[in-house]
């Protein structure tokens, strides 16, 4: 077994309403990734994927705050540190993130280079303008990324550009540990497929130890991470290999899902799509059950009785639901 | 670049054909007024004179001198030929100062008072403002309320509360007029000390709704600015909060810029109400002096310096978006 990079534990987070209510939108989340292991996260829009990128950080800001649960990266506990410190010696440097949304996010009155100097003065303050231009100009080509865009403001370039920038600038200073939120949905997909070799290309030439994605695609998972774990209400529901979760999930919500993406794999494309009826729990007031229940096909009355935990299935696999692997499978094979 | 140059030709084009038409309008529309201004001089010249023939040909004499016998259409292109040789002709009612004396006697003094106020009140309102977007809680719960407050308050209002408060009741400062009203203008340190403690008022009362107006807006500008992605990825970067402000506070400058620019032009009207109120010498001043005598070069020749000025402003706006905003720069580019 190879070292574990990022390791985290019950991580609960909560958001704040301004009727000071607390919202749980990562509930007891754990994880493991090992060095060269990438993992994947699926879920619904709204599920927690997105707030899960931003509490793996360690760094909260209003309205998300930290409730209970540890980060550990690099054998480094992360979660008791002061705020500032995660800022300065964590973020960018250990634990970077490439947002969803990179059409906006680099500062438009800024020219790459500028804000490239700022991520790394901001941990390296002594490192000289020229050093920086020499190290941003290396990096980018070997990401196969023009050096002029250094030069240029951020609406000089196109979409895909941009993305694969906002890529290259959060592993300037080489992160343990990559977090990429949606990083390719709001792409086309040529510039989705160059993204996405671009970010496998991070990980073959070393320049960052572990990945994490957060997508809502999970056939995109299969061909880019080596574990996928599927969340529901702010929860962990199933947790596998790609291939065991896209071609044999235990869980409904995870059969759910695979049954309601277009997979261009052979033999799947004859099956047809099915939305899942109804919508996720208000997490305001979650149900005291199972938090799938009421959309569940399966669903029996102790269901909404019962939270259940995370149950081991042999293997790393681990789904929640009260209803045992087995007699799953069989209501799977009747089904057809 | 090429693109970039043709788009301020063109700016230019459309600045010269408005330049053409505000002269034409400042020349007629002051004409249009009831009245004859020459009739008052003659008036005042004419004063202890008995003999009709003799106020007849005084008033001949200056009628031929303003050419006010002549129809408005030949008068117009006279003035064209004189204004084009720097000539804006004699000031009706401060006759016999030529209306090039009376605007250069007073322009300085308002430019002096409104420039460094404005600009004061510019820097001080979007400082506040950025800082109310950031600290929020008590200091935004005090800044807005006051903002609005003293923003809302006209300016004459402003001008006649720090006058009651400071000079009436306080008797800290003067009441009114540019220095001491027996002293002659001169580089003695009395004088300049005079004019200091005269321009206190004035210039505090449009700093403070200058403050007022500028708060607002930078506030609710630096807070959606707060908002935005890039911040956010800033953060997760680890840049500090210092240099994130800096960065939200030359976003949120932009639409700022266009007030700048906005009461720079217009300063000059703007002043009237201030110069009036505390006795300023200034162009406000005398405009009004003007419009009540009828005097149509000098009005035309105000109302022609306002133009440019505010075309001139405008100019330069357009180039510093250009410097300050890639994305302008980009979208004047094309």
């Amino acid at each position: 077994m190879s070292k574990v990079i990022l390791e985290v534990n019950e991580l609960t987070t909560n958001y704040v309403t301004r009727f000071r209510e607390k919202i749980y939108a990562v509930d007891h989340v754990s994880l493991k990734v090992e060095e060269g292991k990438s993992v994947g996260i699926a879920g619904e829009s709204g599920c927690g994927k997105s707030t899960l990128a931003l509490s793996l950080m360690g760094y909260y800001f209003a309205p998300l705050h930290y409730s209970s649960g540890e980060i550990i990266v690099d054998g480094r506990n992360i979660s008791g540190m002061d705020p500032d410190d995660v800022r300065k010696t964590i973020l960018g440097r250990e634990i970077s993130y490439i947002p969803q949304a990179a059409m906006n996010a680099l500062n438009p009155t800024q020219r790459v280079i500028n804000f490239i100097e700022d991520v790394i003065q901001a941990h390296y303050p002594k490192t000289t303008k020229k050093e920086i231009y020499e190290l941003a100009r290396e990096r980018f080509e070997l990401l196969g990324l023009p050096a002029e865009v250094l030069r240029k403001y951020p609406v000089e370039l196109s979409g895909g550009m941009k993305q694969r920038t906002v890529i290259a600038t959060s592993v300037i200073l080489s992160p343990k540990v990559l977090i990429a939120d949606e990083p390719s949905s709001a792409l086309d997909v040529t510039s989705q497929k160059m993204v996405i070799k671009m970010i496998m290309d991070l990980m073959n030439k070393g320049i960052i130890k572990a990945l994490i994605f957060i997508t809502h695609e999970l056939p995109l998972l299969y061909n880019v991470t080596d574990d996928i774990m599927v969340m529901y209400a702010g929860q962990i529901v199933e947790r596998g290999t790609a291939e065991q979760m896209v071609f044999d999930p235990i869980h409904p919500y995870t059969r759910a899902l695979m049954g309601s993406i277009i997979v261009p794999e052979a033999g799947l494309r004859d099956v047809k799509l099915a939305a899942i009826p109804g919508t996720p729990p208000n997490l305001k007031n979650p149900p005291s059950g199972c938090r799938f229940a009421d959309r569940c096909k399966f669903v029996k009355p102790e269901c909404r009785a019962i939270s259940v935990g995370l149950r081991d299935a042999g293997e790393g696999r681990a789904y929640r639901c009260i209803i045992p692997e087995e007699d799953l499978r069989k209501a799977y094979q009747s089904e057809g | 670049m090429k693109g970039y140059r043709d788009y301020f030709l063109r700016k230019l084009g459309w600045f010269a054909i408005t330049v053409v038409v505000a002269f034409i309008l400042n020349f007629t529309l002051p004409r249009l007024m009831p009245g004859d201004p020459v009739a008052a001089i003659v008036a005042r010249m004419a004063q202890g004179m008995s003999n009709a023939t003799g106020v007849q040909a005084v008033y001949e004499q200056y009628t031929e001198l303003f050419a006010t016998d002549r129809p408005i259409p030949e008068q117009f292109f006279i003035y064209i030929r004189n204004v084009l040789n720097g000539d804006f002709g004699y000031s009706i009612s401060q006759y016999p100062r030529t209306v090039g004396e009376v605007i250069n006697a007073s322009v300085w003094w308002t430019i002096a008072l409104q420039f460094p106020a404005i600009i004061v009140g510019w820097i001080l309102g979007n400082t506040l403002g950025a800082m109310a977007a950031y600290l929020r809680k008590g200091f935004d719960r005090v800044l807005l309320p006051v903002s609005l407050f003293l923003s809302n308050i006209p300016p004459f209002g402003m001008a006649v509360i720090l006058l009651v408060i400071f000079a009436v009741n306080l008797k800290w400062l003067p009441t009114s007029g540019g220095y001491r009203f027996d002293m002659v203008p001169n580089s003695s340190w009395e004088f300049v000390w005079s004019v200091i403690v005269h321009y206190q008022l004035p210039f505090w009362s449009i700093v403070l709704i200058t403050i007022g107006g500028q708060a607002i807006g930078m506030r609710s500008m630096a807070i959606y600015e707060l908002n935005a992605d890039y911040v956010k990825y800033a953060r997760f970067l680890g840049i500090k909060d210092s240099k994130i402000i800096r960065y939200v506070f030359r976003n949120a400058m932009l639409p700022q810029i266009t007030g700048l620019a906005l009461s720079i032009g217009t300063m000059v009207f703007g002043a009237v109400v201030a110069e009036i109120i505390f006795n300023y010498p200034g162009i406000g001043s005398t405009m009004l002096t003007a419009v009540l005598g009828g005097d149509y070069p000098l009005i035309s020749a105000a109302t022609l310096i306002i133009t440019f000025m505010v075309l001139i402003a405008f100019f330069a706006l357009e180039i510093i978006y250009g410097l300050i905003d890639p994305r302008i720069k980009a979208a004047q580019s094309e």
